[in-house]
């Protein structure tokens, strides 16, 4: 990605010849908007204006129903009660395609690029412009212009390459440049920056900023304080599917928003006590080794402590976390469970041992979405629920998935929901809890708060206090500075597939956890 | 996909239109109804598709497919024949080797899959070609006949002249392989793998491992239903099987299974082989051809399958069942996600 940014985006219908409307910027407001699905109902009576020239962002709880609204403003949902109306006039958006040709977008929370179209054909699905003859599409034109568009966004990306080599944080801005391409004024952000890193957080802003200097009208969603505060001119607070607070950029306040979105007040202060980490390791990874993802990673993590590992999306974290948990090929080193050697045994029996690994992609390898929350909560100990024959105790089932909800927090109807009609927040806490019911002696959390909102955050957090204080040994990936510093006692920074640092104690700060992601003081390779 | 629609609701939608046809039938075709043994013995011209769509079900439930179940359904009766003709050895001890080879079989259709990683569907399509080979290269010109009384009961044997032993046979067989797949931990694992293959192998689910079962268990099922078509004949032939493998897979999906995987019971299936066997038998009692009950099964295939698209969207009431039809236009059922 290039960070230098030129002075205009000078997007409009010229690169979007298909297109015979006019997208403007405006206005767009939802009046008494009703949405249920089955008998949940999501949005109750919610009214929001977004206006041209503003960063107009929806804070609330996962399923506080911030989502379903921006869908709706999207015609991906049609509401069952109100109207749109886009500068007083009404809109009728049937679906996206109507309310693109309104000139609204959304760029959704996963980023729903095609993997295997290279990224000109993405940005031009569904209005690939024709040459004289129908049938025959202009690759040349698409391929200059759609490079065009991403230069201007100072995005350094080959518009040949395909659309599954690029990072989340690519695609995410690819999804971006399509809303430009389509000429569409009113672009929505679905929670943009949870999988992001904070120096591609600080780039999307850039763009954003720009946008909004522009006139374009913008809505935003995270659940990142900071962030808000520092992108938002307007900031409306949902909870329960109804708007409890608005307030423009001389009204924002920690508590007032917290309060607005939760309904009790959080501690935002919360440090840990570094603990030293004494007697045996329960975890000894030794000279761990992977062809070319990562190489002689060396960790000790004793019980009861809690280890950070810092660094970019892509410098090898993941990778060394699912070769440690036997989900991934290694071609060298060791790894000891309480003095077991477990580096190449298999998937069931490491889990067995006491070592767990809770995925960072939720929908794809942590939570099956058909399936009941008792069938979730359960899935990581089939084999111990199994009586006699293999007859699975239904009982226990029933008390393992009853005992998660409470302990957890999650809203629910009961354990026979299927998870999918779950927000994410309360899907994370149901993984969460599927791996912490079998009892680890050793957990690995992959981005645990990645898309949770503070109150599930905070239980989160607290959880994994809870867990490290009976002797748990925990290592915690993260993108998220504020939560390595407030849960670590140790922090590992991994740059470019090896360990660069380590900070204990009174090392970790800001300023030192900062450097250490971005690979500042690693010795000579 | 996003639809869904309560595995209970879609039973029990069988249900009543099995019950439906019976009655239809009793009334309007003259001689379906022969007596209660007599209507009962109709089920032996299809229960073997239906012991072959159990086991084809399971495997259809992990998300895969097997094409080789009438291979293998031919080459097992085929072995069975030459071990007790040829080999003179008991029939019964016969048999059971010839399950034996048939699990085998299918365990080796799970090999292919997982070791070689081929996909299921040209994995099972090319072992189908070795397998009904080999039963044609061993059948011979002049395959065995003639396996003698006590043997016959398998295929067309009753219980006090009323009930046929092979439909008691498949009500314990289906009772049996529900209970399998909602009740044990190896049937939690294949909806598992049906559903989210990665997410259960992020659990510890031993996917390859689950898998050669699975392909064992339709292999053995297959040579099941060729043991039972051997019996019932009373002969073998190496081709025996062939027309196993469609009607099955529609018995399958009928019944509520998404080819895709995941979704679906044994019990829906089992109702889905009654329904299928009972109006082909039914239109050929009256006089119909053959031709016109196969166009027929292909257009209840296209009608259920529409029919369950359309009524999965939100809730479920047979009476608006016609309404939905007509107003089909709201597509919408995405869950509510944040």
């Amino acid at each position: 990605m290039l960070a230098t940014s030129p002075p205009t985006l000078a997007f409009g219908q010229d690169q979007a010849p298909d297109q015979a409307f006019a997208p403007r910027s405006g206005r767009l407001s939802a009046l008494a908007i009703d949405k249920s699905f089955l008998a949940n109902r999501v949005l109750k009576r919610v009214s929001l204006s977004l206006s041209p020239g503003e960063v107009h962002t929806l804070m609330g709880e996962n399923g506080a129903g911030k989502s379903t609204l921006f869908r709706v403003l999207a015609g991906i949902h049609r509401p069952d009660a109100g109207t749109i109306t886009l500068d007083a006039a009404p809109l009728d958006l049937r679906n996206p395609h109507a309310a693109q040709a309104q000139g609204i977008y959304l760029v959704p929370q996963e980023p729903a690029l095609m993997g295997e179209l290279s990224v000109a054909e993405n940005m031009y699905l569904g209005m690939l412009p024709t040459h004289g003859i129908p049938a025959r599409i202009n690759w040349r034109s698409i391929r200059t212009s759609a490079q065009t568009a991403l230069h201007t966004l100072g995005l350094d990306i080959d518009v040949r390459d395909d659309a599954r080599h690029l990072s989340i944080a690519q695609q995410q801005l690819v999804e971006c440049a399509k809303a430009l391409l389509r000429g569409c004024r009113i672009i929505l952000f679905d929670e943009p920056t949870s999988p992001l890193t904070s120096r591609e957080v600080g780039f999307l802003f850039g763009i954003i900023r720009r946008l909004r200097d522009d006139g374009y009208t913008l809505g935003f969603i995270s659940h990142r304080m900071d962030e808000v505060m520092d992108i938002s001119d307007r900031i409306s607070v949902l909870r329960d599917g109804a708007v409890t607070d608005e307030v423009d950029r001389t009204g924002f306040d920690r508590a007032r928003l917290v309060s607005a979105m939760v309904g009790r007040s959080l501690s935002f202060d919360r440090k840990r006590i570094h603990r030293a980490g004494v007697g045996t390791p329960a975890l000894t990874v030794r000279g761990l080794t992977h062809p070319t993802a990562f190489r002689a990673i060396d960790l000790d993590v004793h019980p009861g402590e809690i280890v950070g590992f810092a660094g970019l999306i892509g410098a090898g974290r993941t990778e060394i976390a699912e070769a440690i948990c036997g989900l991934r090929e290694k071609s060298a080193g060791t790894v000891m469970l309480n003095g077991q050697d477990i580096t190449t045994a298999s998937i069931p029996h490491i889990i067995e041992a006491g070592l767990v690994y809770v995925p960072e992609d939720r929908a794809r390898h942590g939570a099956i979405l058909p399936m009941s929350i008792r069938d979730n909560a359960t899935a990581g100990q089939i084999t111990r629920l199994q009586r006699g024959v293999g007859l699975l105790d239904r009982v226990r089932e029933a008390e393992i998935a009853k005992q998660t909800i409470a302990r957890f927090r999650v809203r629910a109807r009961g354990p026979a929901q299927p998870m999918r009609e779950l927000s994410g927040g309360n899907q994370q806490k149901i993984v969460f809890g599927k791996w912490m019911s079998t009892n680890p002696s050793v957990a690995i959390l992959d981005e645990p708060t990645r898309g949770v909102d503070v109150g599930a955050k905070e239980d989160i957090y607290r959880l994994i206090e809870e867990l490290s204080d009976a002797g748990m040994a925990i290592i915690v990936i993260s993108s998220e500075l504020e939560e390595l510093i407030a849960l670590c006692d140790r922090i590992v920074a991994i740059y470019a597939g090896r360990i660069t640092a380590e900070l204990r104690g009174a090392e970790i700060t800001a300023a030192s956890v900062g450097a250490a992601f971005l690979g500042a003081g690693s010795p000579p390779a | 996909m996003n639809r869904f629609l309560p595995r209970e609701a879609w039973d029990r939608t069988l249900a009543i239109i099995l019950l439906v046809l019976l009655l239809a039938f009793c009334t309007l075709i003259p001689g379906f109804y022969a007596g209660f043994g007599g209507t009962l013995a109709i089920t032996e011209q299809f229960l073997p598709f239906g012991f072959v769509a159990i086991g084809l079900a399971v495997v259809i439930l992990t998300g895969g497919i097997d094409l080789s179940v009438g291979a293998i359904a031919s080459l097992s009766a085929v072995i069975m024949a030459i071990l007790t003709k040829s080999a003179g050895l008991d029939i019964w001890l016969a048999s059971l080797i010839a399950l034996i080879i048939g699990a085998g079989l299918g365990w080796l259709n799970g090999i292919v899959i997982t070791r070689l990683r081929i996909e299921p569907l040209i994995a099972t399509l090319a072992t189908s070609f070795i397998y009904s080979s080999v039963a044609t290269a061993l059948a011979g010109a002049s395959p065995p006949y003639g396996f003698g009384k006590p043997f016959a009961v398998l295929g067309s044997g009753t219980i006090e002249g009323i009930l046929p032993v092979q439909l008691l046979m498949f009500i314990v067989i289906a009772v049996g392989f529900s209970i399998l797949i909602t009740r044990t931990g190896f049937g939690r694992r294949i909806i598992m793998v049906g559903y989210n293959r990665d997410a259960a192998h992020y659990a510890g689910v031993a996917v390859p491992d689950l898998l050669r079962k699975v392909y064992g268990i339709s292999g053995f099922m297959a040579a099941f239903a060729g043991i039972v078509l051997a019996s019932y004949y009373d002969a073998v032939r190496p081709d025996m099987g062939n027309i196993l493998l469609l009607t099955a897979i529609t018995m399958v999906v009928l019944g509520g299974v998404s080819i895709f995987g995941g979704e679906g019971g044994i019990l829906g299936v089992a109702l889905g082989v009654l329904i299928l066997g009972v109006l082909r038998q039914g239109m050929l009692i009256a006089g119909f051809s053959d031709m016109v009950t196969t166009m027929l099964t292909g257009g209840i295939l296209l009608v259920s399958i529409a029919a369950k698209n359309l009524l999965s969207d939100r809730g479920f009431g047979y009476g608006a069942l016609l309404l939905r039809l007509i107003n089909s236009r709201k597509q919408e059922a995405a869950p509510p996600n944040t």
